[in-house]
């Protein structure tokens, strides 16, 4: 039988016993000297270099048809362009993963089932951690971009301003986007409401679009201005935009809306502010506003 | 008459209801063929019927004539009660109602017991009818989107001339999109969580066997409505079918909005099924550390698929009573929202992707520790994945409208919250190339597809990235560019996902040895045809090109042929890899019953499965993927660290 004396006696402090373990940092050496890893960091900078020139060659279709003519577009592809930037490590990454293993963790084949066993590695918390911290960084910073890009887009187009709080002031031209099934239809409020077929915009003016339809859903885009926006049956929506590029660009319908959809599109002029008021004069609009 | 009262069930004597005339009556008698005389025979009753009530030269407001309407509307509704009811779907309440509850005996008829080669023509409830009934369909449905896909790729590469009419043109891709979607959601959901999950917990069927059946045959109604509708002038709006454009369609919309609604039916049924299932009838011993990932991956899609498909179910009966009854819910013309109609169509529409692409990923995590020999890689994070997937699916749904002005300021929440999918989708990732990690790859056919799968879902993320921008999908909503992308996804990786696990459990489900060096020509040249596909598509996209089109600028020629050629060169893969799965099925060795050396429970049982799958239910004792060697670099660190506590390989 113990007596409360016998209880064992609390040892004297006493330094730690020494260890031979490394500094983390000769761990990760160590960790990087092993083959498969250095092998998997090589590929991936192999791989990521290949992959980088993508961010530079997808802007090439998209500016097939002409550079950017606002600075929405501009946008756009800026946002397109870091996109693939940042994406390019993670995908770089994975694809040298599944290249290696292809190359050399090839193991037996055929129909009889393997004797080989793999290590088994149930987890692994640097792993775990390196990868959520990046994949989360990643995207952190995806949304953070998006948000501040569509501040800025958003306010490129002027907002969402209803129709009848926009400014009349003389800078600003107003359009009348009215879509029906395969047409597009412009009229010019602030120029006797002349009405046209294809879009012509003044250069380096704000531009606001009041966009309807008669009918069912279409999609009002200009290509290479960035603009887009459904143009709903029994609702106006708004956008803007500021052209800064002359030239003639693309609109098309981008929201299936019946059998001709294919060929609702027409094109968009934009021209200088004196040659935009003569046209606007031709077709029988004096400057009302 | 002699009604035994008892009936010995796996050695208990149960209870039974008593025998009133000879042992099954009508029932047995009830197979696919009279379920067509049903279909048929009270769809033409009731389009004669129909037909006669409608006043000749009625129309509606808009001058059009309803004769049309109400007759398909009321042959779709005598097909589907009359084939169900032909084929047998309702025996059970009906006797029940009756007071003749089905006996033992009956049910073990009804599961199919004794009847050959018949009970794949049959009401049957046994699981493994089930799985192999929806693997014919499924290639069935498949089959006929793929056709349809030929043939728009035809149309779009011949850029000098139209070849279909804009009309039929619009109503194949409506067809094409509609069809592979309901093909995708039935592609792992439906063989082989039917076929396998069972087995797979330790379980002698699924939870509701006759609802089992049910959802299979109520698929088989709704494709067949699918398919009328292209001789009542097609669905051509697309397969999101926008309102009020499909308010001009012709009667093909109501085949449409039938095809739907009973297929939300046969959707919940079998969600409800499978979650039932899951959560119940695993086996003794078997706690949610020990369960299969793949039946996480089932469960989590059945949710998905139990909230999502009422949405796009009452969309399309709120758009079946704008056209019959005049109601006005998206007529904007008196007052209806046409995006109620999308915010209602997207709820589904998102959930949707995540409801093939979860399955079909988590086939793919279950089958890869088969082949590296090794443990699933952290598998808490694998559930950690499919449950942020799960819970932010339900949350995304508005990036499908960022540029049709319903809510501008809700744009910067679906921002937030689709780019935050990312991360439990990359969890998924990780837990794959963590698999991978160090594993020596025995190269068979379903492993070596996770490769490809991987190469595609990387492609189809980062494009998504883009979609999910609002400034970069002002540039690219309704392009080629987006019609790539899901291709990505849903094919890429969803497709050829379902692929591997169907390579995989071919032998277990067909009791056949799988032709692995046909289907992998086939496999491997469907997807060199897919990369060439979409990546063209991918460029007419960035060019501009809108989707749905059939006649475009000579500027996205080039990309178009060389996207027709693909697309071409992936039919022709498909077809090799569905003539050996035939030829294998047919013709193939006898398959042993673990050709694979699993450890999993399904490939315990012997092949072909018997009745009721276990003789004696099983008990789990340890976690699943319990393959491998000790570590040799744990060993090595062990020596320098000295004392550190190293932990134990496979330790519990």
């Amino acid at each position: 039988m113990t007596t409360i004396d016998d209880r064992p006696v609390n040892p004297p402090d006493e330094p730690e016993p020494p260890t031979n373990r490394p500094p983390s940092m000769e761990r990760v050496r160590m960790w990087l000297r092993r083959p498969y890893a250095k092998g998997i960091v090589i590929l991936t900078i192999i791989i990521g270099l290949a992959l980088l020139p993508l961010a530079w060659l997808i802007l090439v279709p998209m500016n097939v048809t002409g550079a950017p003519a606002s600075a929405i577009m501009q946008d756009i592809e800026t946002t397109v362009f870091w996109f693939t930037i940042v994406s390019v490590p993670i995908v770089a990454f994975v694809y040298a993963v599944l290249v290696y293993s292809l190359i050399k963790w090839r193991g037996h084949s055929g129909d009889t089932i393997p004797e080989d066993e793999s290590p088994a590695i149930r987890s692994n918390t640097i792993g775990v951690v390196l990868w959520t911290a990046f994949t989360s960084a990643l995207a952190f910073f995806l949304v953070v971009w998006g948000l501040v890009a569509l501040a800025q887009i958003t306010q490129n187009a002027y907002g969402t301003i209803s129709a009848d709080q926009q400014p009349g002031d003389a800078q600003s031209v107003i359009v009348n986007v009215t879509a029906q099934q395969w047409v597009w239809t412009f009229q010019y409020p602030q120029h006797d409401n002349v009405t046209t077929d294809v879009l012509y915009l003044p250069k380096d003016r704000p531009i606001y679009f009041n966009v309807t339809s008669k009918d069912v859903i279409h999609n009002f885009w200009l290509v290479e201005l960035g603009v887009k926006i459904d143009a709903n049956p029994g609702a106006i929506t708004q956008t803007g935009v500021t052209p800064n590029k002359l030239g003639t660009f693309n609109l098309r319908c981008a929201e299936l809306c019946g059998m001709h959809h294919a060929y609702m599109e027409t094109s968009v002029e934009v021209l200088e502010d004196r040659a935009f008021n003569s046209v606007m004069r031709e077709l029988g609009g004096g400057r009302t506003s | 008459m002699s009604a035994t009262t008892t009936a010995m069930v796996f050695g208990t004597e149960i209870h039974q209801p008593v025998q009133h005339g000879k042992p099954g009556g009508i029932m047995r008698r009830l197979n696919i063929v009279t379920g067509l005389i049903g279909g048929i025979g009270l769809a033409a009753v009731a389009g004669v019927v129909t037909n006669a009530l409608v006043p000749s030269g009625a129309s509606t407001a808009t001058f059009a004539p309803v004769a049309p309407d109400l007759v398909y509307l009321a042959m779709l509704v005598g097909w589907t009660i009359g084939f169900s009811v032909g084929i047998g779907a309702f025996v059970g309440p009906i006797r029940w109602f009756l007071g003749r509850d089905l006996t033992h005996a009956d049910a073990e008829y009804m599961a199919g017991k004794d009847l050959g080669w018949v009970r794949y023509f049959k009401f049957t409830t046994d699981h493994k009818v089930v799985g192999i009934q929806y693997l014919v369909v499924f290639a069935i449905i498949l089959g006929f989107g793929g056709l349809l896909a030929m043939l728009i790729r035809t149309e779009l590469g011949v850029t000098w001339a139209e070849v279909f009419s804009p009309g039929f043109y619009n109503s194949m891709i409506g067809t094409h999109g509609i069809a592979m979607i309901i093909a995708m959601i039935i592609s792992v959901m439906g063989p082989i969580a039917n076929f396998i999950m069972p087995i797979m917990i330790g379980a002698r069927d699924m939870a509701f066997p006759r609802l089992n059946a049910l959802s299979l045959w109520l698929v088989v109604v709704a494709a067949v409505m699918l398919i009328s509708t292209l001789f009542q002038g097609g669905i051509q709006d697309g397969w999101s079918v926008y309102q009020p454009l499909a308010s001009q369609a012709p009667p093909a919309m109501l085949g449409y909005q039938m095809t739907i609604i009973v297929f939300a039916i046969s959707t919940g049924v079998a969600s409800v099924n499978l979650i039932v299932t899951a959560l119940t009838m695993r086996a003794k011993g078997m706690t949610w550390s020990r369960t299969p990932i793949f039946v996480y991956g089932v469960f989590g899609a059945a949710l998905m698929g139990l909230y999502a498909f009422p949405f796009f179910q009452y969309s399309q009966i709120m758009a079946l009573t704008d056209r019959i009854f005049d109601t006005s819910f998206f007529n904007p013309l008196q007052g209806g929202s046409v995006w109620l109609y999308e915010n209602l169509f997207w709820l589904l529409g998102h959930p949707e992707v995540y409801v093939i692409l979860i399955p079909s990923t988590a086939i793919l995590l279950e089958l890869m520790p088969v082949f590296l020999r090794k443990p699933l890689f952290s598998f808490n994070f694998a559930i950690a994945g499919i449950v942020g997937v799960v819970a932010l699916s339900g949350l995304v749904w508005a990036h499908h409208m960022y540029m049709t002005g319903w809510a501008p300021a809700a744009n910067y929440p679906f921002m937030l919250s689709t780019e935050m999918i990312s991360i439990p989708v990359g969890f998924l990732v990780l837990v794959m190339i963590g698999t991978m990690w160090r594993g020596l790859v025995w190269t068979r056919l379903p492993v070596m597809a996770v490769y490809a799968v991987i190469f595609n879902k990387m492609i189809g993320g980062v494009t998504g990235i883009y979609l999910s921008d609002v400034p970069a999908n002002q540039f690219f909503h309704g392009s080629m560019f987006v019609v790539a992308h899901f291709h990505y996804m849903l094919m890429g990786a969803g497709l050829f996902g379902a692929m591997a696990g169907l390579a995989f459990y071919f032998p277990k489900m067909t009791g056949r040895i799988l032709d692995e060096r046909t289907a992998s020509i086939g496999f491997w040249t469907a997807f060199v045809g897919f990369q060439i596909t979409f990546m063209a598509m991918f460029v007419a996209g960035l060019q501009g090109m809108p989707r749905r089109v059939l006649q475009f600028d000579s500027l996205f020629n080039a990309p178009n042929w060389i996207s027709t050629i693909g697309a071409y060169i992936i039919g022709l893969g498909m077809l090799v890899f569905a003539g050996a799965v035939i030829s294998s099925w047919i013709s193939g060795d006898k398959a042993p019953a673990n050709p694979f050396g699993s450890k999993s429970l399904e490939w315990q049982t012997p092949t072909p499965v018997p009745l009721e799958n276990f003789a004696v239910l099983p008990v789990v004792t340890e976690r699943p993927y319990n393959y491998g060697v000790a570590d040799p670099y744990e060993k090595e660190l062990a020596a320098i660290d000295g004392d550190l506590d190293v932990q134990k390989v496979g330790s519990q």
